[in-house]
């Protein structure tokens, strides 16, 4: 442009600066929506995908959260769903089973107020919110047992409130699958 | 500095950082309501439409697979800690005529040495859910189960206004000296055992959780026990089956003997 000519050898250099920050803070965004992304994709945070609504106070009425419904389903394809609830102050089931190294989809909600979900020794660490639920896909590498304590203090009880995560030999699980359709280790 | 107005599409600064931000914007979109969302197999998306409402959080009911369904009754009474707290007198009056009948097992007065519950001054929720459970058989009794069957719905809300009205009377074994032994104190929280008076109303009631003190010791061990077993099962999601399971025969005999002594 034939203004530019007439400035100052000042200003180029400012104009100068002025690029450089602007690139330097379009690679800071850049490397923001990368990180999101790739922590996403590695489960390192579980952004969860869909929301999907459920009323805290019909939960054993009907749906999949009834009582008799709760508990690890194995589907056709081998993949297994796991189904609990959080209340005041225990989860139902009491004792979760799921096999080792298999896709694992975890569908929890709450049947009064916040509850913590958090599998020690997992980064399995959601809130259980009433309303909604969470769904989470999971995958244990190898067969043990897990604690699995409420971490959201949700009432005067909320330190008495602990489950179990009893994870088995895959084959163990198919067999204890082929004879019950909702496996809990509850004793 | 040029004389060119700062916000016009001949300002190539202007031009290039606006350009520049929508062009990330509207990448991360892509990325992240798109492109992402069908990476996951899981969630089932049926196409892009789908994907962006899904990544928008769209709430949606859950989808209604079959569920198994129980091979028992279970309680179909749908607690809220509102619920039945504000008795009018009317609801009181007509209840206190109903449980006249009720009298020879929980006594005139709402109390009695029958070792069947005491009734008076029990939460309302509590005697609504109970006589409920027994009318659709989630909770079996052979005695208390043809009583309630025959109650209408607003039978079972005034008797339990009318029982909640009551004052309590302690019973004849009342000691409060009783040391309380260590479950009901802090419970054990290792078993998920919370302390008893975190939901039966010594320090908070869960709506449905009964008031304890001085009910019968017979009552409470049999009642734990049936938990415990799952004799009983009409309390909602086991959350008291769960609780119950995890007891010591010892817990069960000193939680009995303990709230006996309560007032």
């Amino acid at each position: 442009m034939a203004t530019e000519t007439d400035h100052s050898p000042g200003e180029a250099v400012a104009a100068r600066i002025e690029r450089r920050w602007a690139t330097l803070s379009i690679v800071i965004v850049g490397v923001l929506v990368g990180m999101a992304a790739f922590i996403g994709i590695h489960q390192a945070t579980m952004p969860q995908g869909r929301v999907e609504i459920a009323d805290p106070k019909t939960l054993h009425l009907s749906g999949e959260f009834t009582e008799s419904n709760l508990g690890s389903e194995m589907a056709a394809d081998g993949s297994v769903t796991v189904r609990a609830i959080g209340q005041q102050y225990s989860f139902t089931p009491q004792c979760i089973v799921v096999p080792a190294d298999t896709p694992i989809n975890l569908r929890a909600t709450s049947a009064d107020v916040v509850h913590g979900f958090l599998i020690e020794g997992t980064n399995i660490n959601t809130m259980l919110v009433p309303g909604y639920i969470t769904d989470l896909p999971v995958r244990f590498k190898a067969p043990g047992d897990h604690v699995m304590p409420c971490q959201e203090f949700c009432g005067i009880g909320h330190q008495g409130m602990w489950g179990k995560v009893k994870v088995v030999d895959k084959t163990a699980f198919r067999d204890m699958a082929a004879a019950k359709r909702r496996l809990t280790c509850v004793d | 500095m040029s004389d060119h107005p700062l916000f016009s599409t001949r300002n190539p600064w202007f031009g290039i950082s606006v350009g520049i931000t929508a062009g990330v914007a509207v990448l991360s979109a892509v990325v992240g309501l798109i492109w992402l969302p069908l990476l996951q197999p899981h969630l089932q998306l049926t196409g892009v439409w789908d994907a962006i409402c899904s990544a928008a959080g769209v709430p949606r009911a859950a989808v209604q697979e079959t569920a198994v369904k129980p091979d028992f009754k279970t309680s179909n009474v749908v607690m809220t800690s509102e619920m039945l707290t504000k008795a009018d007198q009317v609801s009181i009056g007509r209840g206190a005529t109903l449980a006249q009948r009720c009298a020879i097992c929980h006594g005139p007065q709402g109390v009695s040495d029958a070792h069947s519950p005491n009734l008076a001054g029990q939460f309302a929720a509590v005697t609504y859910k109970e006589l409920n459970d027994f009318k659709t058989g989630a909770r079996v009794s052979v005695v208390m189960s043809p009583f309630a069957a025959a109650m209408s719905d607003q039978d079972m809300k005034d008797v339990a206004a009318y029982y909640a009205y009551l004052p309590r009377v302690p019973s004849n074994n009342l000691d409060t000296g009783r040391p309380a032994p260590a479950v009901v104190v802090t419970g054990a929280p290792m078993r998920n055992i919370p302390p008893c008076g975190s939901c039966h109303g010594d320090i908070d009631n869960k709506a449905g959780s009964p008031w304890l003190g001085g009910q019968s010791v017979v009552y409470i061990k049999a009642q734990l026990e049936a938990f415990a077993s799952g004799a009983r099962r009409n309390d909602i999601s086991q959350q008291m089956r769960n609780i119950a399971r995890q007891m010591t025969a010892e817990e069960i005999d000193q939680v009995a003997h303990y709230y006996e002594a309560q007032p």
